[in-house]
């Protein structure tokens, strides 16, 4: 297997996904030629039970129960409170409401899985008011889309969850294993909003808002910050897997839901639609991903990929960094989740064989991920917020909005390359 | 003279040394060992994103022509096989060789006739053993207590003692343990060393309660595509393979109990300090009756459904060699 | 904008000018109701078990394994509904820039590609069916589950997917016959952010009006 056609199968790959073909089809359509160009019909007898054992993998089944339980916390309204409820703490900050945008993306992304989720759920609630009040539209754009990339970073993550199952790592750590690198680079974003803010000259704060109504806002923390409780700290303390900790926060977030008196047939019916809308193109995907697998290491392409990047005589720093240009090229023009599974198979191998921590590699790679939201062409988070801003305007300021946080967050990666600690330390001491 | 090319399924890459030191080398050396043309094509089943539990339909398919069957996985699709390792039949690795030898045939006759593979050799990761974080003087013990286990017929076993099995995957087992969701966990000694159980456990009792099975197969199709005198080279090479595995299995699971007790010699892990808790006659006649109590009768259920000889061809064949009546 | 596609945000009794409920909605709140049952009663009866193992040392024994199943049924589910609310990714970044004839070719062929990549599916999967049959399988598992329970379940529900696939592909290419390229695009292009946006705008609006909450 020669490294050109490796490269001619990949770009036929990229190239139907970018006429507008389904990614599922384009991914699966490439597996399954290369395979039966290479094997003839045995190879398509062994899809079969490729196929069971992909959708009967007890691992992905986290994968609807985290995108329930976010859709039961947006739909019941208990998302919109927790908007309000922050912007009476984090408003004083210089910066103002952008901080609160920060606060609750991180805040909602410790319960729902998707990063696409938490900007559009975020957005939704606090662009009207960001407007009203005369914030500059590019860096409310900008602090959405980037504080919504937190959403995979943050446990849960739905694409930590894909890796996992497609590297057999286990989901527990790689999830432990975000909450550090999730909580700097909160606070990272956060501190970039201060620092432009101040530099800018033009310092937007919001009123101060009395201690007594600020302590009383607090209960509408209760229900994101319980739900987050119960999930990492039964995975933390090893009560339950995965999947049993995203069933314990659904649990969770339905009496939340039935206690603030929400829960009702049309609501469940519409969390379930929207829950199995994201669910089935997440999992067709990952389907389609084992296919392409299948082909991929059959015809030896991680091998051939791994003997030619160690014919570099690359460390695994270099490789790392190589990797950064290799996925911030990708990441602008295929969609994230996708961009993930058809990479893995190939980049895991190289990574672990040059001594690249697997769980670090994991982080490394969600990290890739959010950069690829919410940079240009492709940039689903971009989409998101432009999609919602109340004004007119073009994509471009959702762009330039958002360029400093892909700045910063190249920035935040090599960090985590200097100091691998912050990635393996919490899940060591699980 | 032309070579020959075959595509062979290993043992996932996790699954130590047996795979890294005598799996592998033999299939990437296949025509030195050999003394065949033959060049393998060697992927083990992890990369390939299949289930361990697909690897007989796999055969079928007739992508690959080698597999390295894991035997209680397997049984899924084909009962049949696991009469080579049942709870409780073989504590130790003489038993274990006695009972494979007596069930070679049988479990080859079936998976030629079912999916057209020819067993070509069995051989064991070796005895899984008991680890537990709480005091244990004998087997009865764990009355009372969550085991770790991996499949049914353990799970029921370890019912029939009285204690409450509890399945949870190999890579949260460490976790499990160290927080008290299980008290004790079985496994081998050596992946129990390598994924560092021995840190969050205090006793180890070397007594077999399976000695985890594993078989080389190949496709009738490949295997007939061979001159008489290849097939009698090439079934002389896995008998080999299978013996100098046998051999390897059983050096690793003494150096990886010495290795966990603390003491020398210790080559293939880290040392720990955990306590050996003596295995009496009473443990092993405990074991051994889960043979009859409960292992034989589950699987006799499931098997004599899909194969009605199955139950009585086990009875005929490896109950005389344990002494069973 | 198609107008006979409900948003996640409409109330099931969506109706038609004609007075009834369109079968497209019957058949999401049908599937959605069976999806819905399935993980909110696998979320139930894990977070039983997990909370009995650890508080009273009882375990179930075989929610993991009912998860994989559950997963296995519910996913072929969501594949469909993935399929009626147009969710299954495309990119649509170049697509806009293309002329109408060639958008809804494109449209036309995406469509069929699913179809045939959902019948595909539907037919190696009936091997899994056949070979499980033929080896009576039984799952390793405490409850040995025979096999062909879940995957008859699974199996039902890949046929669904095909079916509601060759369906949509049967729309498309008679409107592609039809030359009616306008309606093509408009039910087959891409499905935008900006659309998925619309929906969860008009559900913050019935939120926000339902509660009084500051806008
Ligand atoms: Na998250
Ligand atoms: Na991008």
């Amino acid at each position: 297997m020669n490294v050109a056609l490796i490269g001619l199968a990949f770009f036929s790959m990229l190239a139907l996904m970018l006429v507008g073909m389904p990614i599922a089809v384009s991914m699966a359509a490439v597996g399954i030629i290369g395979g039966i160009a290479a094997y003839g019909v045995p190879f398509m007898d062994s899809i079969a039970p490729v196929v069971w054992g992909v959708q009967n993998e007890s691992l992905l089944t986290s994968v609807p129960l985290f995108v329930l339980l976010g859709e039961l916390l947006l739909r019941s309204g208990i998302a919109d409170r927790m908007y309000i409820a922050l912007s009476a703490w984090l408003g004083r900050l210089p910066g103002g409401l952008l901080h609160t945008n920060i606060g609750s993306c991180a805040l909602f992304a410790a319960t729902s899985g998707s990063s696409v989720a938490t900007a559009a759920t975020v957005g939704t609630v606090a662009l009207p008011s960001l407007q009203k009040r005369g914030y500059p539209m590019r860096a409310s754009l900008g602090s959405l889309a980037a504080g919504g990339t937190l959403g995979i970073l943050i446990p849960p993550s739905v694409n930590m969850i894909v890796y996992g199952s497609l590297t057999n790592n286990s989901i527990g750590k790689l999830f432990i294993a975000g909450i550090i690198p999730g909580l700097l680079l909160t606070l990272c974003f956060m501190l970039w909003i201060a620092v432009s803010s101040l530099a800018s000259g033009k310092v937007m704060r919001e009123p101060k808002v009395p201690l007594a109504d600020r302590l009383r806002s607090l209960v509408h923390l209760i229900p994101p910050a319980v739900v987050f409780g119960i999930v990492m700290g039964s995975l933390y303390f090893g009560i339950a897997t995965a999947a049993e900790s995203a069933a314990l926060g659904v649990i969770a977030a339905l009496g939340f839901v039935w206690q603030s008196g929400k829960l009702n047939r049309e609501l469940l019916r519409n969390c379930f639609v929207s829950t199995a809308r994201v669910s089935g193109m997440i999992l067709l995907i990952v389907a389609a991903a084992f296919i392409l697998n299948l082909t991929v290491s059959l015809t030896g392409v991680a091998e051939a990929m791994t003997k030619w990047v160690a014919g570099l005589g690359l460390s695994a720093t270099g490789l790392i960094l190589a990797l950064i240009v290799f996925y911030l090229i990708l990441g602008m023009f295929m969609d994230v989740l996708s961009m993930q599974v058809a990479t893995i198979p190939i980049t895991y191998p190289i990574a672990t064989a040059i001594g690249v921590d697997p769980i670090w590699f994991g982080i490394f790679i969600v990290l890739m991920c959010e950069l690829g939201l919410i940079t240009p062409p492709v940039g689903m988070n971009l989409f998101v917020v432009h999609g919602i801003r109340p004004d007119k305007g073009g994509i471009e300021d959702a762009i330039y909005g958002a360029l400093p946080y892909a700045v910063i967050m190249i920035l935040f990666t090599l960090l985590l390359m200097a100091v691998p600690q912050l990635v393996t330390w919490l899940p060591a001491h699980m | 003279q032309e070579r020959i090319k075959l595509k062979a399924i290993g043992q996932p890459l996790a699954t130590g040394l047996i795979q890294k030191n005598k799996e592998q080398p033999f299939f990437e050396n296949f025509a030195a060992r050999t003394g065949l043309p033959i060049d393998v094509d060697y992927k083990p089943i992890d990369t390939l994103g299949i289930k361990d539990t697909e690897q007989l339909r796999v055969m079928k398919a007739g992508l690959f022509d080698i597999v390295s069957l894991r035997v209680s996985q397997n049984s899924r699709d084909e009962p049949t096989i696991l009469g080579l390792d049942l709870v409780g039949a073989a504590p130790d690795y003489a038993t274990g060789r006695k009972v494979a030898k007596a069930y070679f045939d049988t479990a080859d006759a079936r998976l030629q006739s079912q999916f057209g593979v020819k067993l070509l050799g069995v051989w064991p990761f070796g005895p899984q053993i008991l680890f537990c974080k709480k005091p244990v003087a004998k087997l009865a013990d764990i009355k009372g207590m969550k085991v770790r286990v991996y499949d049914q017929n353990l799970a029921k076993f370890i019912e029939m003692v009285g204690g409450t099995p509890v399945p949870v995957s190999f890579a949260d087992t460490h976790q499990s343990l160290s927080l008290g969701v299980v008290d004790c966990a079985i496994t081998g000694p050596s992946s129990a060393n390598s994924a560092g159980w021995p840190e969050v456990t205090t006793h180890q009792m070397a007594i077999g309660f399976q000695m985890a099975l594993n078989g080389y197969g190949m496709t009738m199709k490949s295997w007939n595509a061979l001159a008489p005198d290849q097939q009698a080279k090439l079934k002389k090479s896995f008998d080999a393979l299978s013996d100098d595995v046998w051999k390897y299995s059983e050096e690793l699971f003494q150096d990886a109990l010495n290795c966990n007790a603390g003491k020398d010699p210790c080559t293939t892990g880290k040392k720990f300090n955990l306590v050996n808790v003596p295995v009496t006659s009473a443990d092993i006649d405990l074991v051994r009756s889960a043979v009859t109590k409960v292992s034989l009768p589950v699987w006799a259920e499931v098997c004599d459904k899909s194969n009605a000889a199955c139950s009585k061809t086990w009875q005929a064949t490896v109950a005389p060699v344990l002494g069973l009546k | 904008m198609s107008s006979d596609r409900p948003s996640v945000a409409v109330s099931a009794d969506r109706v038609t000018p004609a007075g009834r409920v369109d079968f497209k909605t019957r058949l999401e709140t049908v599937l959605a109701t069976v999806f819905g049952v399935i993980f909110l009663g696998l979320a139930v009866i894990v977070t039983i078990e997990t909370l009995s193992r650890k508080l009273f040392n009882i375990s179930l024994q075989g929610a993991d394994e009912l998860g994989g199943y559950a997963l296995a049924v519910g996913s072929t589910i969501a594949f469909s509904l993935a399929l009626i609310g147009r969710n299954h990714i495309r990119v649509d970044v170049f697509h806009e820039k293309f002329s109408p004839r060639v958008q809804a070719l494109l449209n036309w062929i995406s469509m069929l590609s699913l179809a045939v990549f959902a019948l595909f599916i539907a037919w190696v999967a009936f091997k899994v069916i056949q070979d499980t049959t033929a080896y009576r399988s039984t799952a390793q598992t405490p409850w040995a589950t025979p096999l062909i329970i879940p995957q008859s379940v699974w199996y039902g529900g890949l046929v669904i997917f095909a079916l509601v696939a060759c369906g949509l592909a049967w729309r498309a290419t008679r409107l592609l016959l039809r030359g009616d390229i306008a309606r093509l695009n408009s039910d087959f292009h891409p499905k935008s952010a900006k659309e998925e946006l619309k929906e969860e705008l008009d559900d913050l609006k019935v939120r926000q009006a339902s509660e009084g909450a500051p806008s």
